[in-house]
Order: C-alpha cells, then structure tokens, then sequence
C-alpha cells in the first residue's frame, strides 16, 4: 500500500494557532509569576523568586497541599472503585438498566455550582436531610454539622463530589466493558472460572485502557478541584477545607495577580509531576497484558 | 513549489491577523451599539414629551451600586432626576463581595460608569487611584454647604481634595440588644466591660443564649474586635497610633490593648457564652433568632436594622432593640461610628456634566429627605429630616456628648485583609498568638500591595 504523503507546511495554520492562543498564553503566565503585577500598581516588576520564596512561607500553602493531596487521592480511588462497581452492574442484564444508566450518569451534567448549592441544603445542621434522616431512624448521636465542623468538612466535600463524578467513570468503564470479546467470558466460565477470579484474572486487565484514562481523568481533575469547595465551605471553617485553587482565588481577589499566578505555576507542576509518571507506569502496564 | 509555499505562509499570516482583529475588534463593536442605544432611548422619549425643552439631547446616565444595598431610595430620587432633566439613570447592581474588583477590571478597561456608590473615605483614593481617575471636588460649589463638618473633614485628604461626596448617613457598630431578654433577665446595659460578661451570665442563667456569632460567614466576627478598637485601643494608641500604624512604624501584634481583644473573645467562647454550632452560624439564622428574642446581644452593625424591620415590623425595632457600645474597662465605652459611603465620578465619564449635575441632584434638600424617607439613619447634612430609630438616638446622644470615634478602618489606609477568615480560624483552634500574627501579617500585605509608603 502506498501511503500519502502531505507537505509539512499544511500544519502550519493550526501550528500557528496553537502557538497563539496556547503556548504564548502560557509563557506569557510563566513570566507574570516572576513579577510582582499588582491591581493596585502601574509598574509591572521583575522580581525573580520573590513570589515562590514567599509563598512557601505561607502556612495556609501548606494546608492547601495537605487538602489537595488527601482530596485528589480519596477522589481518585473511590471514584474509580464505584465507577468499576456501577460500570459491572449496570453491565448485566436488567431490566432497568438504561434507566439507571442515565440516572447515575446525571449529577455529572449538573454544574458543580448547583450541585453545591443544594448539597449545602441537604447538609443544613438543622433542616437537612441527612441530620433530619439520622435522627429519623434513631442515629441522632451522629448527628453533624457535616459542612462547618473542621473534622469533618473535607469529608464531607469528598463524598459529595464522588457523588456527582462516579458516573462519569461508570460511563468510561462500561464503554471498556464492550470491547471485552463474549467468547473469552464464555470459555471462562465453562472452564470453572467464579465471577471473582473471571474479574480479577480477565476483565479487570482488558479494562486497562479504561482505567488508564478513568484515574489519569480523576487525578488531575480532583487536583483542580475548586467550584464544588467554593460553595460547600469557600474553603473554611478557617482554612481547614483550603485548596489550590481556592487559595488562588482569594490572592487574585486581593489584586496580587503576580502572586497568583505562582500559586498557579505551581499547582501546574505539581498536576505535570504526579500526572506524567502515572501515565507512564499505567500505559506500559497496558503493554505488557 | 515554492510559490505554493508562498501562498500558505500567507494565508497563515493572514489567519493569525485575523484572529487577532476579532479579538480587538469585538471591543468597538460592542461599543457602538449600546452607545447607540443609550442616545437613542432617550431621544425618543424626549420627542414623544414635546412640552419639555430639552437643552441638550437627554442621555442615560449608568449610576453603580453594590447589590447589598437598597436601591429603592435611589430609584426615586432618579424618577425625579428624569422628570426635571430628561436625562435618564440606568441603575447596575453589582455583586456586593466582589464590587470593588469588579469596578477596578471597569476602570482598567475604560468602562467606566457615571456615577458610582463607594465605600466610605479617603482609604478608597489609593484602590482607585483617585488623582487619575476621578473628579476632584473640593471647590465644587454647591457641595460642601451643608454637610456636617466632622464628615466633611473626613471625607478630604490632608491637602484638602475630596474625591467623593458623602452621601447617606452615619452607621453605628456595637452591641444591639433584646430588650425583652434583658427584662426577663432582669439586667440593664452595661457601665463597664466586667459588667457586660456579667450581664450574659445572667442572660445565660435566665435560659437565654447570650451572643450570636454568624463565624460561618466570617465578616461579622470582626465587629468585636473593630468596636471594641474604639473603645480601648484607641485610647492606648491615640490618633499618633493610627498614624504610626497607617505607615507601617507600629506592629499589630505590639498594641497589648488589642491583643488583649482577642482574650476577651476567646474568654467569651470559654464560658460558653457563644451560641451552639457557632462555626455554622449565619447572618441570617442571627437576625431570626434575635428578632425571636432567643438572642441577648449580637455584635452587629447598623445594616442590620433595615433587615429587622422586615422581618419583625417597624414596632419591633422601635420598642425591643436597644444599643449600646462595646463598653471600656472604666466606662460604657465609646461609640463606633461609621461615615457614609460616597458618590464619586470617574473624570473620564461619558457624560461627565450630567454626571455632575446628577450628583449634585442627588445631595439637593429634597432628595436626602427622599432617601432618609426610606433609609432613616444619623443625617450627615443640616438641615435634613431624618426619623431616627430609637438606637440611633442613643448613638446621637454619644456623639453629642463627644464620646464617638469613627471606624478604625475607615481611617486606615490599609485594611485588616482577611481578618474573617483569621477569626474564622481563631474561633477553631483557640490560638491567641497565631491570629493576632496573621492579621498583623496581612495588614503589612494589604499595605505592601497597594504600595503604600512605609510599607514596601
């Protein structure tokens, strides 16, 4: 077969694109961090380090970090384990199954800002549901204010925000489920295979690509969280449930805008540093089955 | 061949300027169009009014307030501004908590609005650059006449120039009380602060919840320290003080009086005097259950009377709620007070004249008593008719009596940044040294990032 070769000139038009509304944007940011750009100033500043040297003094930084880390890592699990767990149920034959597909699926549609929005009803310590239910089925004792109590804010946005993902993992997985050849389940079972050992030893490792792109998707996502945080708690009580990009927004609203864009240089290298060794490990993993 | 290379690179070029003229472009092009549409409104409804002479073609004016304001008395005293100008006032309510940034990214993109609400003082000059930006006003006639002088004074900076006009009237932060709870519990206000934490105690004794602290939303946990500022610190550090502080040659975390605020309101929260859940409480939860008399006091500022008297009627404010100061170690303490916010117009406003005449329009005899009509509150001009709530007497009284001080911050130029949030914080974890730390830190920022002198 003869392959068509086109001249390397015909990419130029979306090379030139890319290089102006991508790349310069973000060598432009680059360059503010080391600046000290402020809403309250005319003269735009080199400052070198100043910005990193500073904000690794900040202690609400370091929150931030813990906060994140916990958040992406809790996310990215359960995440995935309940897409997993949906993908396979809703998998089987039932009756109800597009149904629910889509049910699940929803939250995801929601815009995060709404979903907050009624979550905070849902977990008002007085009138919420979840207290009102507790207290229904006689667990008055675990009762919580689940939104403004520092021990259990992050928790409670943790799981709020699974909620409103899963189904987005659900739908990936059960795209994988379908490539899985019938033949393969079917000799499994006819040699003996249990659904456990079937899922471990068969089906698990053929979703390796759906997995790939499920927690490499989570990952980075749940490290950029921001709006679901913002309406659930703006970041408090204090700064217990403070994020990346909640601490951000709170330096961009002081006018820092040099400042800012370190924290966001940051949250860039951080996403870059976790992010690419993961998909590097995971993609030669796929190789190897 | 190489003319075919020739014609991409410029058809490339030619894509890249395109892109870019869209992005530019689009600026003119909405421009126009409402620039159009705010001359031609007004036209029309000048020619469908012929008995009116219009002097000039009528324009629409864009006048700019924070949402959490009432716009109710500025949409009369405009209906009025048309009826005898012609020119017509497009009111924008902006977000209340984004207001200032919001106006900045206007400014800094040329749109600029007529006329805008601002905040109180001289403090807002620096944010928006005042010199470049604003209309100077200070020889303004027709202006000053009948302001009081102590606004007045307030209002210009130490050369004498005045970048806004006062406007509205004074506030007041302190200690709002039920007075049907202080009579079940058989109390009156306090003559000293060792008085006051009595006082709770018998509140608290009688079955009623002494304080509510809406800590959830931050900003009203800092009314305890800022009227408490008046009241002690101040008379530790003088006006010297502030001036030292407002360059930057004290530290925060030195002033003993006011690290000795944070004491007071962690011994507060230590004897159980707070409500329950105070971390989940809000400004509105607050309202309803001081109007429902299951509230003492509330650490509050004057923006919450109106709210009330929706709430639980005109009788209610008048007849149960009473004031007092945050009371001093030796006496009943000194009143905050809060100056007015302030008109101000950009000096590159479209209709600058009008935007004028709209001003002086709106501090006119007839229309402050418009506003005070339906805003009642400390009048800030002579003259002017104002039905003052009965916690507004007791404040007048004070300031009669020379026991009143305007709000620390509205004499600072840099602000306490952040301070919600620090308290928010402070109420968790109890740490005296660590909150006063970061307030004093955040107000060297706030000071360092508007570039202020002393403080870089």
């Amino acid at each position: 077969m003869k392959r068509l070769k086109y001249p390397l000139y015909f990419s130029f038009p979306a090379i030139a694109v890319f290089l102006l509304f991508f790349i310069t944007p973000t060598i432009i940011g680059v360059y503010y961090s080391f600046t000290d750009w402020n809403i309250n100033a005319d003269a735009i500043k080199f400052i070198g380090l100043d910005n990193y040297v500073e904000l690794f003094k900040e202690p609400r930084l370091k929150q931030a970090f813990i906060n994140t880390i916990i958040f992406a890592a809790a996310v990215t699990v359960l995440q995935n384990v309940t897409g997993i767990a949906l993908a396979l149920i809703l998998n089987e034959k039932l009756k109800s199954r597009n149904l629910l597909r889509m049910i699940f699926f929803m939250p995801y549609v929601i815009a995060p800002l709404v979903i907050g929005y009624i979550f905070r009803a849902i977990y008002h310590p007085g009138h919420g549901i979840v207290n009102q239910f507790l207290d229904l089925i006689g667990l008055d004792f675990m009762m919580q204010d689940w939104l403004n109590d520092p021990k259990y804010a992050l928790f409670t946005i943790i799981i709020t925000d699974i909620w409103r993902v899963a189904g987005f993992s659900m739908v990936v997985y059960l795209a994988g489920l379908q490539f899985i050849p019938k033949d393969l389940i079917e000799s499994s079972s006819i040699d003996g295979a249990n659904y456990w050992s079937r899922f471990r030893h068969i089906v698990f490792p053929l979703l390796a690509p759906a997995f790939t792109v499920n927690v490499l998707l989570a990952m980075i996502g749940s490290m950029k969280v921001f709006e679901i945080v913002m309406v659930l708690t703006e970041g408090g009580p204090g700064y217990t449930t403070e994020v990346f990009y909640t601490l951000i927004r709170t330096t961009f609203s002081s006018g820092e805008m040099g400042y800012a864009t370190a924290v966001n240089m940051l949250l860039f290298a951080f996403v870059s540093l976790v992010g690419v060794p993961v998909l590097m490990m995971m993609k030669k993993r796929e190789v190897e089955m | 061949m190489r003319k075919t290379k020739a014609i991409y690179l410029v058809l490339t070029v030619m894509l890249v300027t395109l892109a870019l003229s869209a992005c530019g472009g689009n600026n003119k092009e909405n421009a126009s169009p409402s620039s159009n549409a705010s001359e031609s409104a007004p036209a029309s409804s000048s020619a469908a009014n012929p008995s009116v002479e219009p002097k000039k073609d009528p324009v629409t004016l864009t006048f700019l307030i924070p949402n959490t304001d009432d716009v109710t008395p500025y949409n009369t005293i405009f209906a009025e501004f048309q009826k005898q100008t012609g020119n017509k006032v497009e009111v924008q309510a902006l977000p209340g908590g984004d207001y200032d940034n919001m106006l900045k990214t206007r400014f800094s993109t040329g749109d600029f609005p007529d006329v805008f609400l601002m905040q109180p003082g001289t403090k807002q000059y620096v944010k928006l650059r005042a010199e470049e930006t604003l209309t100077e006003w200070s020889k303004e006639a027709g202006v000053w006449d009948n302001v009081i002088e102590s606004i007045a004074d307030f209002q210009k900076t130490p050369e004498g120039l005045a970048y806004g006009v006062p406007f509205g009237k004074t506030g007041q932060m302190g200690v709002f009380y039920n007075k049907d709870v202080f009579t079940k519990a058989g109390v009156e206000p306090p003559k000293n602060y060792a008085d006051l934490i009595e006082i709770a105690k018998k509140i608290k004794a009688a079955g009623v919840t002494p304080f509510y602290e809406a800590v959830k939303e931050g900003w009203p946990t800092q009314i305890f320290y800022l009227s408490g500022w008046v009241s002690q610190v101040d008379q530790a550090i003088g006006a010297e003080g502030v001036q030292k502080l407002n360059v930057n040659q004290m530290k925060l975390s030195d002033i003993a009086e006011l690290k000795d605020l944070f004491v007071k309101a962690k011994e507060l929260k230590d004897l159980d005097l707070f409500q329950k859940n105070a971390l989940s409480g809000t400004y509105d939860e607050m309202q309803n259950e001081f109007g429902d008399g299951k509230i003492g006091m509330i650490f509050m500022l004057d923006g919450v009377l109106p709210q009330l008297e929706k709430k639980f009627g005109k009788e209610f404010l008048t007849d149960k709620v009473g004031f007092f100061p945050f009371p001093s170690a030796t006496d009943a303490g000194t009143a905050m007070i809060t100056p007015p916010n302030q008109l101000m117009v950009p000096s590159k406003a479209k209709h600058l004249e009008q935007a004028k005449e709209l001003v002086k329009f709106m501090i006119s005899q007839e229309s402050i008593n418009t506003f005070y009509a339906s805003q009642p509150g400390i009048p800030i001009f002579k003259g002017a008719t104002s039905e003052m709530y009965p916690v507004q007497q007791t404040v007048q009284g004070f300031i009669d009596a020379g026991k009143s001080t305007v709000n620390v911050q509205n004499r600072l130029t840099a602000s306490f940044l952040d301070l919600g949030k620090t308290l928010q914080n402070f109420h968790i974890d109890g740490d005296i040294d660590k909150a006063i730390n970061e307030m004093a830190k955040n107000y060297i920022k706030d000071g360092n990032s508007k570039r202020l002198t002393g403080f870089e």
